[in-house]
């Protein structure tokens, strides 16, 4: 008798998930479902929801969004769970193995955001020593950067262990008097930072640019030496440190698809190949999703709403 | 003349032991540690403790024992920590497999049964009681007693039904709702007891089960098992290491040390003829007028004895006494109607005197 | 007289060899590593020649191959078994997700709440109510449904393999012994390092997801079960086999029912440590509160801590709902009529006709799936980000108070041990602990000790593993110092369990970068953070697993002690945490894991080292590398649990 009791429910829930599933039926339209990968950070929000919401709103597609890390959303590609990626850091393994050796994804271009790393200080430091202007004025004043667990030397706050780096070489390259010290991912280094800032005390950081955090703080960039043909960044390739003496090179942040979407003939496909923006777009949406908290549909419809031409350029018209 | 009843022990029953013993145990090893199969009947089983445990890594518990038990009787087996006793008793319905030997209870090989026999013979023809109690915390009183048939299978009804009868049995009438925290230690052994009878099984194992209740209580359980043995007439393997326990209860008793039976025989023998040091160590104590018998102090009659006033040979010198003291004739002692031997008062004097040595 | 020299022979106790745990030893051992340490600090490094450099290419090289293997048109049987397999997972966690969506947000409230109020109680569903008003509230409501299919798919499938596992390991030693080395490694191997041969087998999606938890969630359901199994008395095991019940019998009769309160206290584990791993899942397409708090932690604080609190509530709720409909059903305390039982099933029908009313009204109303009008959300976040400016603001008194306590720490403390176990001659760590595991432990934890130093070595993570042993010890010794204590004033107060119970479930929930970023604005030093997530993690299992021993003690053995005049303190002492021997060196073993299992959290907020190295390796395609780094922090786990276990007396008999 209890069974009976229990099995007549399961099959009353299992008979109105069928009746209410038929709702679901997708709308027939010519574009479908679209999925694009949103990263953590505030930029990759920004240009995820403006394509989503001028994917929705002029193409009607319905559009989800995944969110898986860096690295894995290339096999995501490969699988046809994830459509689309906006804002690739150069991640070059994964190019090789994905597109080149696989073909299971493909490129759909640049998406017109430089990326730009390199060696902040705060405006305030700069000002008072305008000699920080190149590397070379840090020799000698390295002390001013000391920190509890720099010792003697001085510190520099390494970035989010995800991002290319290095500047553990770069610093023995150029011969500094500086401790490699890593916080740890980019909220803590931010927190870190950002305490220091707000005492008007030095810091020196790894920073980088598309970051809305550089429209409330004010960061200056220290020159490195100019960058020459054969100079290394990527630090696990070892070697002579002189070979990383140089400037990190401007990162072309580009797009990925899946080949199931790029081949699906999906109107959307076009839409995402066009996207491109300005370094300044992508910071004032993610300012405002970020530094004001806006809700992001809404950012991203207030951009759209600002920038018809734009957005027209991208739906091909 | 009278054949005064007060005999040897308190049980005064006759165990008959002219047909098949009940329990039949032969040559049982336990040797724990892991060459233990490979050390039985080599030299290396002569090994004292100690040795055995530095050469081998193993510690014989149980050595080389033999026994049977008959009918109705209570066997039991006696001895210090360490002595072996516990693991036997568990060899005999194997809870620990036995390293070597046989052991056959009525009638079936015990040793060599299949796993399914085993629990037949568990269900139907043994059942133990435990020092611990080892009752079900989670279940009421009337619950734990039913276990056993529950266990076989007996329909809800019936089984609650023979629970109630053995509660009343064992005194407990109206605990059955009860939980077993809520009892006293002697009510919870009594539901112990009470669990091991409810299967009504031929053979019942006792592991020390007084060792955790107060003295007062220790006697007051010896009284209700002998009541109950009288009762029910089951035979009972019985485990301690209290003697004075041992020697009231026991038609016979097994001395066990290190693992080996140092002498096996009545109260009497073991307290009138001690086989080595260590057993009269153990008696020592022992009043011997207490357990002693008149036939362990009579003599052969003479000529003209045979008119002095009688008394069953199993009375024990103690209770004999009294009317030794009033008679002016030596008494005789009678065994089934016959005279068999003659008491007189020196007799009496020695084994008393021999008490205080 | 000869009865006591026989019973004294019987008794004689073995030989002790004479340096057996003798404290004043490992002091000397300690002392001569400083002596080597001052003489030649940073001079002794690990030889490159005894290193495997080549070993993490290789890594790379197999996952490379994994990939190639994967990615083609007609994958082997193997990848195909592997996708069948997460394709089934992706539709179980799939169904139930759309189960609540389709339920409507009223349909799926009245269940959860009817559900509990059936089996549970009042009580418990008036707490399963407030629960889905707080996810409504907060704005979280679509993410908590994905978050709670998410959960129920992986607590259900821990239990149904990790229970009878852990029946197994309880009655078998052999069992146990083989399984607990893998248990370890499951528990210790961030699942950073694995994470990218997960999406490899089972690509991205609820179903790896679902795989990555349960290997963080069926340890804790073994262990505990097997514990459980184990404390029930030997003589009622015994009496059942004597009574002549089958295994079967005696396993459900018996062993089951007398071990029940393990039991429950491995379900709550494990659904709290798969709540934990909420996070990570969120990396691989887990959806739900985990990708809230990722991208909260970058650009909405927040709201991160909001979805770590929904975590938080989530966790709390179903550990009282399944902890009350356990003992609502337990067979003991049930005395059910013919009549009762009538109208409890008269009640069951009539509540799941509520819920398909709930699901019907809701749908012909237009309620929706997800309840998004009305919500509390804007306002919750102004009020938390204004206690955020608080806590980040550095002119606060608070700052200043925490702010130097933070940099003495490090200058005069932290750094200085870390320097100091960084820069000691590489023989003398390895010698002189393998040394002071010998005197505590034997010899053949001493010998486990040099091999997986040696495997540090090996690995080349030596210099990173040295820095993280560092900072694995202060947690784990200030972890004892906390948890010990305070589980055994739990086992004694009940009401210091009550009002500690629910700080240790969000302590084990809430997900840790949540609350340390911000503790990094009080205090902005790297190490301390990651210590003290450590600590604050791994405290509770502490706390819980000696609470329970402590109140698993027999009361009849602490009813001797009263009898015999000891005081509460006294008993406490010399009987019960004695008697809870087994349970707290469970404690102090579970602790340390937990410490270990957050060195990647550490890595993310300054602890650098090994976490470091492992957070990399997944977010830099550097596989190898996060792989090394892994089978340091395990090696180190296992060479810290040689080191600490004492020497475990083989009892070769019980005899009486």
């Amino acid at each position: 008798m209890k069974v009976r009791v229990g099995g007549l429910i399961v099959t009353a829930l299992a008979v109105a998930v069928a009746l209410t599933g038929g709702s679901a039926a997708a709308k027939s339209n010519a574009c479908g479902t679209v999925t694009i990968n949103e990263q953590a950070w505030a930029g990759s929000t920004a240009n995820t929801y403006v394509v989503k919401n001028v994917l929705e709103k002029s193409l009607g597609c319905k559009v989800k969004i995944s969110k898986v890390a860096e690295v894995p959303v290339y096999q995501a590609m490969a699988d046809g769970k994830t459509d689309a990626i906006l804002e690739d850091w150069g991640h070059v393994p994964q190019w090789n193995q994905y597109v080149t050796k696989q073909k299971t994804v493909v490129r759909a271009g640049p998406n017109g955001v430089k990326g730009v790393i390199g060696w902040y200080i705060p405006t305030y430091l700069m000002q008072q020593h305008p000699e920080f202007k190149t590397w070379k004025g840090l020799k000698g004043k390295e002390t001013l950067f000391k920190s509890p667990e720099s010792g003697s030397q001085g510190m520099f706050l390494g970035g989010d262990p995800s991002y290319q780096q290095k500047d553990k070489t770069l610093i023995k390259a150029l011969g500094l008097n500086l401790k490699f010290v890593s916080v740890g991912a980019e909220p803590a280094q931010v927190a870190r930072w950002e305490q220091l800032y707000k005492q008007h005390k030095p810091v020196l950081f790894y920073w980088y640019d598309p970051q809305y955090l550089n429209a409330t703080y004010k960061l200056s960039r220290i020159q490195l030496p100019p960058r020459f043909k054969g100079c290394l960044d990527d630090e696990k390739q070892g070697g002579d440190p002189k070979k990383y003496a140089c400037e990190y090179p401007s990162y072309t942040l580009l797009k990925f698809m899946s080949k199931k979407f790029a081949t699906s003939g999906s109107p959307a496909v076009g839409v995402v190949k066009r996207f491109s923006w300005s370094n300044a777009d992508q910071n004032t949406v993610a300012k405002m999703i970020a530094g004001d908290h806006m809700d992001p549909d809404k950012a991203a419809q207030k951009w759209i709403a600002a920038n018809k031409a734009k957005v027209n350029v991208w739906l091909g018209k | 003349m009278t054949a005064v009843a007060e005999t040897a022990g308190s049980f005064g029953h006759e165990v008959e032991r002219s047909g098949a013993p009940l329990i039949d145990v032969e040559g049982v090893w336990k040797i724990f540690g892991r060459n233990a199969d490979r050390i039985v009947g080599t030299a290396d089983a002569e090994l004292s403790r100690g040795e055995l445990r530095a050469k081998h890594n193993c510690v014989a518990a149980v050595r080389d024992v033999s026994f049977q038990v008959w009918p109705r009787e209570v066997f039991v087996v006696m001895g210090l920590s360490g002595s072996g006793k516990s693991t036997l008793v568990r060899t005999l319905i194997r809870l620990i497999e036995p390293t070597a030997g046989r052991v056959e209870i009525d009638g079936r090989d015990i040793t060599s049964a299949s796993q399914a026999e085993l629990r037949e013979l568990r269900r139907h023809t043994s059942s133990m009681v435990f020092q611990h109690f080892g009752l079900l915390a989670h279940r009421r009183v009337i619950d734990n007693v039913a276990f056993g048939l529950e266990i076989q299978g007996v329909s809800k009804a019936e089984r609650l039904r023979r629970a109630e009868e053995v509660l009343t049995l064992v005194g407990l009438d109206d605990v059955g709702n009860s939980f077993p925290d809520q009892l006293s230690g002697g009510m919870q052994q009594r539901v112990g007891l009470a669990r091991a009878f409810a299967v009504d099984p031929k053979v019942m194992l006792y592991d020390e089960p007084f060792s955790a209740l107060d003295p007062l209580i220790r006697r007051d359980m010896q009284d209700e098992v002998i009541r109950l043995q009288h009762e029910t007439g089951k035979t009972m393997v019985f485990i301690t290491h209290d003697l004075p326990e041992a020697l009231r209860l026991g038609d016979r008793i097994a001395i066990m040390r290190d693992g080996a039976i140092v002498q096996l025989g009545t109260p009497e023998e073991l307290v009138g003829s001690p086989a080595d040091e260590y057993v009269a160590n153990f008696v020592r104590d022992i009043p011997r007028s207490h357990v002693l018998t008149l036939r362990w102090i009579m003599r052969d009659p003479a000529p003209g004895d045979e008119d002095g006033p009688r008394l069953d040979v199993r009375t024990t010198v103690r209770n004999a006494v009294p009317l030794i003291v009033e008679s002016e004739k030596p008494v005789c002692a009678v065994e089934e109607g016959r005279v068999v031997g003659v008491v007189d008062k020196e007799a009496v004097l020695t084994a008393i005197a021999g008490e205080s040595g | 007289m000869a009865v006591a020299q026989a019973a004294g022979r019987l008794a004689a106790p073995p030989q002790r060899r004479w340096w057996r745990g003798r404290a004043g030893l490992v002091v000397a051992i300690v002392v001569g590593m400083a002596i080597a340490f001052i003489g030649w600090r940073n001079q002794v490094v690990w030889p490159a020649s005894l290193t495997w450099n080549a070993l993490a290419h290789h890594l790379d090289s197999f996952q490379v191959w994994l990939s190639d293997h994967r990615n083609v048109p007609h994958p082997s049987v193997f990848f195909r078994g592997f996708n069948g397999l997460a394709n089934f997972l992706d539709n179980l966690v799939g169904w139930l997700t759309s189960l609540f969506f389709k339920l409507t947000w009223a349909g799926t409230t009245v269940l959860g709440v009817l559900v509990v109020l059936r089996f549970g109680g009042r009580r418990a569903a008036l707490g399963t109510a407030a629960a889905f008003l707080s996810f409504g509230l907060m704005g979280l409501w679509e993410s908590s449904m994905r978050t709670f299919a998410l959960t129920l798919a992986s607590v259900g499938l821990s239990l149904a393999i990790g229970l009878p596992l852990g029946v197994l390991a309880g009655r078998s030693d052999r069992f146990q012994r083989l399984i607990t080395p893998v248990l370890d490694a499951m528990q210790i191997i961030p699942a950073f390092a694995y994470l990218m041969p997960i999406v490899l087998l089972f690509s991205v999606g609820p179903g790896a997801a679902v795989v990555t938890t349960l290997i963080y969630s069926v340890p804790p359901a073994i262990r505990i079960t097997a514990l459980g199994i184990r404390g029930v008395p030997t003589n009622t095991v015994e009496a059942a086999a004597a009574l002549g019940a089958t295994r079967m019998q005696t396993l459900f009769k018996v062993q089951l029912p007398l071990a029940r309160r393990m039991l429950l206290l491995s379900v709550n584990q494990t659904i709290l440590f798969a709540l934990s791993m909420v996070v990570i899942a969120g990396l691989i397409g887990g959806q739900g509160l985990g990708d809230v708090v990722t991208s909260g932690l970058y650009s909405n604080p927040a709201l991160a801590l909001l979805a770590g609190a929904a975590i938080v509530i989530m966790a709390i709720a179903l550990d009282r709902a399944t902890e009350a409909m356990a003992n609502r059903t337990d067979p003991a305390h049930r005395h059910l009529t013919e009549g009762k039982q009538r109208q409890l099933r008269l009640f069951t029908l009539g509540c799941a006709a509520a819920v398909g009313l709930a699901a019907g009204l809701g749908n012909a109303l237009g309620a929706g799936s997800v309840w998004s009008r009305w919500t509390g959300q804007s306002w919750l976040l102004r009020q938390v980000q204004s206690a955020l400016d608080y806590v980040q603001n550095p002119d606060t008194f608070i700052f200043h108070i925490t702010n130097p306590i933070g940099n003495f720490l490090v200058q005069y403390g932290l750094e200085p041990l870390r320097s100091f176990f960084v820069e000691l001659p590489w023989p003398a760590m390895t010698f002189g602990l393998a040394l002071i595991a010998f005197l505590i432990s034997g010899l053949r934890p001493a010998v486990v000790t040099l091999a997986m130093f040696s495997l540090i070595g090996l690995t080349n993570e030596w210099t990173q593993a040295m820095d993280t042993l560092s900072q694995v010890l202060v947690a784990t010794v200030l972890t004892m110092i906390v948890g010990i204590p305070l589980g055994v004033w739990a086992a004694e107060s009940n009401r210091t369990r009550r009002v500690m119970r629910p700080i240790l479930d969000v302590l084990q929930t809430l997900p840790q970068l949540v609350y340390i970023i911000p503790f990094i604005y009080l205090m902005p030093v790297s190490i301390v953070p990651g210590v003290i997530a450590g600590v604050l993690y791994a405290s509770p299992v502490v706390i819980r697993l000696v609470e329970a021993g402590v109140r698993e003690v027999s009361p009849h053995s602490v009813e001797a002690a009263g009898a015999f005049g000891a005081t509460r303190f006294q008993t406490l002492l010399k009987v019960k945490i004695p008697l809870a021997r087994e349970a707290i060196m469970l404690g102090v073993n579970q602790g340390m894991i937990m410490v270990l299992a957050v060195v990647v959290i550490g890595g993310l907020v300054g602890s650098g080292a090994l976490g470091y190295d492992v957070a990399q390796g997944l977010q830099q395609s550097l596989f190898g590398q996060g792989v090394l780094a892994s089978l340091a922090i395990l090696a180190l786990g296992i060479a810290l649990d040689r080191v600490t276990q004492g020497r475990r007396r083989r009892r070769l008999e019980d005899l009486a």
